[in-house]
């Protein structure tokens, strides 16, 4: 169970994630929803300590997150893996070399550096390939690859660390919608039968209704709304988004969202 | 002949030229003064530098002399018409040629290796520590700043007469310069894949392994190779303190005035330099060629 | 681990056996070149001495001298003087060196500059004793001059702007081929002749890019001219080397320390005065 108490996270003069307490029981999947800037990134990235919180405590189980260092700090990565809206894979590498950077925590130090892998950690890789159809471009140079592709690569990652929690941070901002529906349709697979906890933040509304037991609302830093799908009305969601405000239509503001009455049939929602 | 142009009325004319003349003037005044500045500045290091036009002057005879007897032979015949006489001590100057080479090749990559090592401490966006990067960079900047002869003359001491010596002038004097532009190389990376490689809990070194490494080599063998030309050309004047390689021949010629043996051992240090200055451009070339092409 | 599904290993390897073979084609070869690398660097280091006694017992003799070095001591106060006078003078020296190398390599570099000079051949030949000038060694330069003007810090001016003249004339050259040449045309599409169009059209738009560069090569210069002086040139090279022979080993260090704080403040001053030259143009320019 993860539970956050009063986080805040400030950037100079600005409360990026303002006093945000949460409590995440195992195996939910959990939607947070928000415009750009609304601190969402900020608070994943706290929680794998990417970044580290200003104030407040996020805690897992009885482990304080907010206080590892070192080896400590490094082992809750590892259980805590991460999928990036950019992939963040290593271009120039290959794929099953990319996928490797997983268990780079629990192979010795000397060995991985080198680039050597035993057989049964490369095994482990293809079959989260294979498992994401990707087993094939294993010999790839990642940067060679679509978007979809990529996202699939972060995604096999992210698995053969064989976490106990994914964050995945806008997993689905850069692709189209057929490798959104794939993606998608991994962390759910992924959620339900693995049952591996998974948040993930998202700003098509349409997609977090769609696939997330609960939903988590963020504006300017702060917890707004806190529900399952059915509860998120369209009035909650117009205020979440600040349609009603004119600063909505900067380039990174484009919200997915579009109100229900013209909404068409979610084309996507296959399951 | 007509003009195209009216002629404006005097009254309407001298309002804009004043005005243009103002402009010109305040931007010649700040010209002005910059020049005084810079003739006050060369006027004072006249003096401190002893420049003396004059014996310059009398005496630039004997600076086209020395050119010019440095293409004859001790005989008096021009030195092509006897290339035997003239590199005479070829064997010798060969080996000597070799050895600097060899310094040169050794304290790059043993240079090189230490900067490789250092950089990522040295890199604002990945460093570790901020004390340990402030540390590095200082230490990186003394030996830059330090010219390689003045290491070669302290190693001298420690190592005693040779190449020894030399070699590790140029290495410590490479580390200092590749440290800070492979520093400035690991700067500009893409952190996006470091940042992956380091959610998974991977170690530092791991993340800079496959992180930032990928991103940086092809630069890194490119400055290395451009620093490997420049201490071709260094390797060659540390034997003036008696720190190994074809400088202890050349300056001994220099000193003893053997003309023709000046010119013959700087024909061939200019030659390999330009050769060597040749082969790493192509492979420079070449590099810099893969990067884009994998980009 | 809750999920983790049995991985049958032999049916993944069967799968995909290229994964599991040892090296491939592409490591193998770097492999091969890094092994090259590494045994030239061997037998380099063998041939040079290091892997006998003399490597191990000069670490010992310079971690003594490094140990005698400190802390720095200039001695006296007429030392300190006669320091900071002969600093001045590599100052002197670099500044006379560069800006005469600067005024000897413009026309130079208008010969080498395909957009300037037509004739092949005149380019080819300034281009090739410009590279032969920068390939001799700044030593051998003052080493040349001290035969002309004797001993002092006027060979050692001389030297720097003979060294210089070679690097400036590249330089410039390269810059003012880069230049715009939309002005030159203006100039002589108004009945304007080359001359004019040079001075008018390149020469303005080239300055900026020739001041920063004169700037640079004076930093490097005062570095340069911290060692002519143990030839014998002049500046601050010639106690340094005097204090390294004579092991007056706290004189060295201080005499770094000046060496240091003094390209320490010519850097921070020439990129003063660089922002101030191309910051505000380039400002406008967009």
């Amino acid at each position: 169970m993860l539970r956050l108490d009063g986080v805040v996270k400030k950037f100079g003069d600005k409360r990026a994630v303002d006093a945000v307490s949460l409590v995440v029981p195992a195996g939910q999947l959990v939607g947070i929803i928000g415009r750009s800037g609304a601190g969402k990134s900020t608070l994943l990235r706290m929680i794998n300590r990417l970044n580290d919180p200003s104030e407040g405590s996020i805690r897992y189980g009885d482990i304080d997150i907010t206080a590892l260092r070192g080896r400590a700090l490094r082992e809750w990565r590892a259980r805590c893996a991460m999928i990036f809206q950019q992939f963040n894979l290593a271009g120039r590498l290959d794929v099953l070399t990319n996928v490797m950077m997983g268990r780079a925590f629990h192979a010795p130090l000397a060995r991985s550096l080198f680039n050597i892998w035993t057989d049964d950690e490369k095994a482990l890789g293809l079959s989260a390939l294979e498992g994401l159809e990707m087993a094939r471009l294993a010999g790839q140079r990642a940067d060679t690859l679509s978007g979809g592709q990529q996202q699939r690569v972060a995604i096999a990652r992210a698995l053969v660390q064989e976490p106990e929690l994914i964050l995945a941070d806008e997993p689905i901002a850069s692709l189209d919608p057929r490798n959104t529906q794939v993606v998608m349709d991994a962390l759910q697979h992924i959620n339900r039968h693995l049952g591996i906890t998974v948040i993930c933040n998202l700003h098509s509304l349409d997609i977090a209704r769609n696939y997330c037991d609960r939903l988590v609302g963020l504006a300017n830093g702060r917890v707004v709304f806190d529900g399952v799908p059915s509860q998120l009305t369209d009035r909650v969601a117009r205020d979440l988004y600040g349609l009603e405000s004119d600063d909505v239509v900067g380039p990174d503001a484009r919200p997915d969202y579009t109100p229900a009455e013209a909404r068409p049939g979610l084309a996507l929602a296959g399951s | 002949m007509t003009s195209p142009i009216v002629q404006l009325p005097q009254a309407q004319l001298r309002p804009l030229l004043a005005a243009y003349e103002a402009t010109v003037r305040s931007r010649r005044w700040h010209s002005v003064m910059i020049a005084a500045c810079v003739v006050a500045a060369i006027a004072l290091s006249s003096i401190s530098a002893e420049v003396a036009p004059m014996r310059l002057f009398e005496n630039i005879g004997r600076f086209t002399s020395y050119i010019v007897r440095l293409f004859y032979l001790e005989s008096g015949a021009p030195v092509w018409t006897d290339p035997a006489e003239w590199y005479w001590g070829l064997p010798r100057w060969l080996r000597l040629l070799g050895e600097t080479l060899l310094m040169a090749y050794v304290g790059t990559l043993l240079g090189a290796a230490g900067a490789f090592g250092l950089c990522f401490l040295a890199a604002a966006n990945v460093a570790p520590s901020r004390w340990l990067r402030i540390a590095v960079r200082r230490f990186c900047e003394l030996c830059r700043t330090v010219p390689g002869l003045v290491f070669a003359l302290i190693f001298v001491i420690a190592f005693g007469l040779g190449p020894m010596a030399g070699v590790l002038a140029v290495a410590i004097h490479t580390l200092g310069a590749l440290g800070k532009l492979f520093a400035e190389v690991v700067e500009n990376i893409d952190m996006k894949p470091v940042e992956g490689i380091s959610s998974t809990g991977a170690a530092w070194h791991v993340a800079m392994r496959f992180g930032a490494l990928p991103q940086t080599m092809s630069n890194f063998v490119s400055y290395a190779l451009l620093r490997f030309e420049i201490n071709v050309r260094e390797s060659a004047v540390l034997g003036f303190v008696g720190a190994g390689g074809i400088g202890q021949d050349l300056i001994e010629a220099i000193r003893k005035f053997y003309y023709s043996d000046v010119s013959a051992i700087l024909v061939l240090i200019l030659l390999t330099v330009a050769v060597i200055d040749m082969l790493t451009a192509r492979v420079r070339h070449r590099l810099i060629g893969l990067g884009e092409n994998h980009r | 681990m809750t999920g983790r599904p049995k991985i049958d290993l032999a049916a993944v390897r069967s799968r995909h056996p290229h994964h599991f073979g040892r090296m491939d084609r592409a490591q193998i070869t770097a492999a091969a070149v890094a092994a090259a690398a590494l045994a030239l660097l061997i037998y380099g280091m063998g041939e040079l001495g290091f892997f006998g006694g003399t490597f191990l017992a000069g670490l010992r003799r310079l971690g003594e001298i490094l140990g005698l070095m400190l802390p720095p001591d200039p001695g006296n106060w007429a030392h300190v003087r006669i320091f900071v006078m002969a600093l001045l003078e590599t100052v002197a020296i670099a500044l006379l060196g560069t800006l005469s190398a600067a005024v000897l390599a413009v026309p130079l570099a208008l010969l080498a500059a395909r957009n300037v000079t037509t004739a092949r051949l005149v380019r080819f030949l300034s281009r090739r004793s410009l590279d032969t000038i920068r390939s001799v060694d700044i030593l051998v330069w003052a080493l040349i001059w001290i035969n002309v003007v004797g001993l002092g810090p006027f060979a050692g001016a001389l030297a720097i702007m003979t060294s210089d003249i070679g690097s400036f004339g590249k330089l410039f050259s390269e810059a003012i081929e880069a230049a715009d040449r939309r002005p030159v045309e203006g100039i002589v599409s108004t009945g304007g002749g080359r001359i004019l169009g040079v001075r008018f059209g390149i020469l303005p738009e080239v300055f900026p890019v020739l001041a920063s560069q004169i700037l640079y090569y004076f930093e490097s210069n005062t570095r340069s001219a911290t060692i002519i002086g143990i030839v014998g040139a002049g500046g601050i090279g010639l106690h340094l080397a005097e204090a390294i022979r004579t092991l007056e080993l706290p004189q060295v260090s201080f005499i770094i320390l000046l060496i240091l704080a003094a390209v320490a403040a010519i850097d921070f001053v020439s990129s003063q005065l660089r922002f101030a030259m191309i910051g505000p143009r380039a400002g406008t320019a967009t």
